[in-house]
């Protein structure tokens, strides 16, 4: 049973809109910056439902996976950088919740 | 495969517990890995697996506990319900190894994949040395700054957590007073 | 013509003296900054002043005796008939070219001759009059400046120099009838007067432009030689354009409908109304059609026009003079009226003429001017004739130059005013046709005249004094200002004479004919040409001592009668009123020309401006831009509150805005 590249896509937008939900609703820093990371893996998993789609069967697509490849990369980065953020806004405010973060309040 | 990555997600955002997020988002990680190697990119599904449910999420971990958000400010509630959250955490990784050992011989499948598609199969095999051409050729750019990048990354995490100077300089003096 | 750039010192001077007149003002200021009653250096104006003006005299002189016809003044043989001063180039585009000369020739000699020389003595009978007024030395940069721009205009070579002189005075007009404007009415007086000029102005300036369409220049010589080639083609053009200069001339010279502002001067210092009311600015609009008189003689529709206009304005106006009781408002509409004889002069080619008129009008009326303004500083400021009577003991000086001004006005027989106002009056008789309607309006405005001029002096200087002897006590004037008086009581008495007597009397030519003959011969050419009569007319010698003893007569006789009702006192006045006192008050206000202005016109455009500036500017304009303002500061406000630092509300902001993006870019097709 081959999975049909539709549905691959539909999963892939599923998981990135619950990503996303999460990125607008969680209070918590480091719930935002998972959030993301579940947004990428939607991203990574659209890249290689396209590649899918477009390999023929004498050449394979795999600019796909190397963008997918990138991205991991790039989140990695992403998580550290901001993870080392998160330690550093820590040690200021000694919380990480957004709503007490707010230095601009009205 | 599907319906264990979305339900793994719905946990990730609604969970109370930030660990308990965490570890959902690696079931949710290992579920799609999965599915990369249905769709025949067993390398892809090594990466995700090797760099991000292996490296990234234990960071996540380790920050989660340093900074000892366990216990979420708004829930002050009483023990039972710690106790039944800490019951949880085994439940959420008994699942989780299931799904994960179910898989695995879902590679089965793969087989059946083959059978449909020979050439999925050469393809499947030659995917690896694909990805390396490609890699070393075309994106040899992006590769290289790929690693200046990570490069960088890393000065610039190790700069933003190291305590300040004065910071470090009160630490001392309280630490030779003390 | 040749070349003599001395010229420009003519209008240049006046200028300077200005510019140190205002100096020296605000000197003063500054000095009254500290001390109140400081006199500061303002005491030095009149000097500079009358300096100025004197060199500017002299100068007029030096070019009045080169262009003398004489041996001296021959080059290659021919007589110099101009002066040309060196050429300062203002405009130049593609085809078109102005620039500013001065050109002094027989015409403009006079001018500039009766605009310094009379200019000359009211700067030295101001330096009397305006003694102890604050704005002594601004009176006589204003002055100076005045002087100047008058000089501009009538030295110019072409339109556009004479309209900046134009506009000048106008200018100084407005500047010098508002001097007391801390008083109210003078400022209003003189925006009036500002006003009524720019609707003459404007009636210019579409006529120079049809001039510049039809000829591609505004040099008035080039313009008079090329009539002639242009007549048959664009004979309504030229009409039309003479036409409007003529509207323009109205303005400026008073003429029916745009008279109004005149009588309002009265606001002004006296010597103002001497120099600028009576000898110069106003008569710079008979002097510009002289100028043109090619023009005008092309287009006989348009003299036809300007004698019915002049002959009408001569008469209602001369009639309010009888009625006045303001002994400067008496003078204001004689000048009215005076001026329409110089314009009937016009309307029947005698350019000559209408030049004799007004160098004598200038002579008498400021000399009249000059005189009420003597009275009226005697008398302590009381303008009302009705409060004056039996002055001549009290001033007998001033009484008897006034005497002499009055005389040349109402054209008592050998006085200037006398052979002047009857040349023009025969050389409408000569012409015929209609202008022998203008004779006739001519002969009984003449009458008027007389009455009105001997009830003046009946009820200023005899009778019995109807003052309160112990509250005012006239005095005479001093001699800085009865000097000036003099003089122009002398050039009144014999200026006709010499100037202008008739061939008739066989004793020497007309001086002034002769003299303007020239200038004049352009116009001259057209109109024999369309008349098919020899210009300038000559009436038989039987003719010419009919009408002079014509108007000997009228004018004795009336003057006889206007002296004798009034010499008792207020009893014929009064009792004219009483007889008919609608007449009276209808007659008392300009024949309602004024008051029927203020209903008709200043009304609705001061609804107009009512609406527009409280209704449409302060409700609609300022109300969208204040509203813009407040649409800007509310947007603000909102705005902030998105911005209010909450991270996760940044986060949505940036999800919409990416979704937005995305959206776009599906829609775009990319």
């Amino acid at each position: 049973m081959t999975v049909p590249n539709e549905h691959i896509l539909f999963l892939a937008a599923i998981l990135f809109s619950i990503g996303v939900c999460g990125f607008f609703i969680r209070r918590n820093t480091i719930m935002v910056l998972l959030s993301v990371e579940l947004m990428l893996n939607a991203a990574n998993l659209t890249f290689i439902a396209g590649s899918r789609m477009h390999s023929t069967a004498a050449q394979a697509e795999l600019s796909g996976p190397i963008f997918a490849i990138f991205v991991i990369l790039v989140a990695a980065v992403e998580a550290g950088v901001g993870l080392a953020l998160v330690i550093a806004l820590f040690r200021r405010k000694q919380t990480v919740s957004l709503d007490q973060l707010n230095e601009l309040g009205d | 495969m599907s319906v264990g990555a979305i339900l793994c997600s719905l946990v990730v955002v609604s969970a109370r517990n930030p660990v308990v997020s965490v570890l959902s988002l690696l079931g949710s990680f290992v579920c799609l890995a999965v599915i990369y190697l249905l769709a025949g990119f067993q390398f892809m599904a090594a990466a995700q697996l090797l760099v991000y449910a292996g490296a990234i999420m234990v960071l996540f971990l380790f920050v989660i506990m340093l900074l000892n958000l366990g216990t979420s400010e708004e829930q002050n509630g009483p023990i039972d319900r710690t106790l039944l959250r800490a019951r949880r955490i085994p439940i959420v990784f008994a699942i989780g190894a299931a799904v994960f050992l179910l898989t695995l011989f879902g590679i089965e499948t793969q087989q059946t994949i083959m059978e449909v598609d020979p050439e999925l199969a050469e393809r499947g095999v030659s995917s690896m040395s694909g990805l390396a051409e490609l890699m070393f050729s075309t994106y040899l750019l992006p590769f290289e700054a790929a690693s200046v990048l990570l490069l960088s990354a890393t000065i610039a995490v190790i700069v933003l957590a190291k305590r300040g100077r004065t910071e470090l300089a009160t630490d001392a003096s309280a630490e030779v007073t003390q | 013509m040749e070349a003599a750039s001395y010229l420009w010192w003519i209008p240049l001077l006046p200028l300077i003296g200005a510019g140190i007149c205002g100096a020296l003002h605000l000197a003063t200021l500054r000095a009254r900054k500290s001390n109140p009653d400081a006199k500061g250096p303002a005491g030095f104006a009149p000097l500079v002043a009358s300096a100025a003006m004197g060199g500017a005299l002299i100068f007029s002189i030096i070019g009045f005796l080169a262009i003398c016809p004489c041996e001296d003044n021959v080059v290659d043989g021919e007589q110099i008939v101009a002066l040309q001063s060196s050429t300062w180039s203002w405009i130049s585009v593609a085809d078109l070219r102005f620039d500013l000369t001065m050109w002094l020739d027989r015409l403009s000699s006079i001018m500039t001759l009766v605009v310094t020389g009379v200019g000359l003595l009211i700067h030295i009978y101001s330096a009397g009059y305006m003694k102890g007024d604050k704005g002594y030395a601004k009176f006589f940069a204003y002055l100076n400046l005045f002087c100047f721009a008058m000089l501009m205009l009538v030295l110019s070579s072409n339109l556009l120099g004479l309209f900046i002189g134009w506009e000048g005075v106008g200018l100084c007009s407005y500047l010098l009838i508002g001097f007391w404007y801390e008083k109210g009415w003078p400022a209003e007086a003189g925006q009036k007067a500002f006003v009524v000029n720019r609707i003459g102005d404007a009636f210019f300036i579409i006529g120079s432009f049809i001039l510049i369409g039809v000829f591609g220049t505004l040099e008035m010589q080039d313009i008079g030689a090329q009539v002639p080639a242009m007549i048959d083609a664009h004979s309504g053009k030229l009409a039309l354009a003479a036409l409007l200069l003529f509207g323009g001339a109205c303005g400026k010279s008073a003429q029916l409908p745009l008279f109004v502002w005149l009588p309002d001067a009265m606001a002004g210092p006296t010597p103002v109304s001497a120099l600028i009311h009576a000898a110069t600015m106003v008569t710079s609009g008979v002097y510009m059609i002289v100028r043109l008189n090619p023009l005008y003689a092309a287009s006989p529709g348009v003299l036809m026009f300007i004698g019915c206009v002049a002959a009408a304005t001569a008469f209602i106006a001369g009639t309010t003079a009888l009625v006045q009781r303001d002994l400067k408002k008496v003078l204001a509409y004689s000048t009215v009226s005076q001026l329409g004889y110089m314009f009937l002069g016009i309307a029947a080619g005698a350019w000559g003429a209408a030049i004799f008129h007004l160098v004598t009008h200038a002579f008498f009326k400021a000399l009249l001017f000059l005189g009420a303004g003597s009275v009226i500083h005697g008398m302590h400021e009381e303008q009302d004739m009705h409060k004056m009577g039996g002055l001549r003991k009290h001033m007998p000086r001033t009484y008897a130059t006034f005497l002499a001004g009055a005389a040349a006005l109402s054209g008592l027989p050998l006085m200037s005013g006398f052979f002047s106002k009857d040349e023009i009056l025969a050389k409408n008789f000569a012409m015929g046709g209609v202008n022998y309607l203008f004779w006739m309006a001519g002969v009984v405005t003449a009458a008027i005249t007389a009455y009105y001029t001997w009830r003046m002096v009946a009820l200023t200087f005899f009778g019995e004094e109807r003052f309160d002897a112990k509250k005012v006590h006239p005095h005479e004037s001093p001699a800085l200002m009865t000097g000036p008086l003099f003089v122009l009581a002398v050039l009144s008495i014999i200026g006709g004479a010499v100037l202008g007597l008739p061939h008739v009397f066989h004793l020497w030519n007309h001086a002034l004919d002769v003299w303007l003959e020239p200038v004049v011969l352009g116009g001259n050419e057209i109109l024999s040409a369309q008349k098919g009569m020899h210009m300038p007319l000559h009436l038989t010698a039987v003719r010419e001592w009919i009408l002079l003893a014509l108007g000997s007569a009228v004018a004795l006789f009336f003057a006889h009668k206007g002296f004798h009702d009034h010499k008792r006192g207020l009893a014929m006045d009064e009792s004219v009123q009483g007889a008919f006192p609608v007449a009276h008050a209808k007659l008392t206000d300009a024949w309602g020309i004024d008051s029927g202005y203020a209903r008709v016109i200043v009304q609705p455009v001061k609804l107009l401006a009512f609406v527009i500036a409280v209704i449409v500017d302060q409700f609609a304009i300022d109300g969208a831009v204040n509203g813009a303002g407040r649409m800007a500061s509310d947007f603000g406000r909102r705005g902030r509150r998105l911005v209010d630092g909450s991270v996760s509300c940044y986060g949505l902001w940036i999800g919409a805005a990416a979704v937005v993006l995305a959206l776009t870019w599906f829609w775009r097709g990319n």
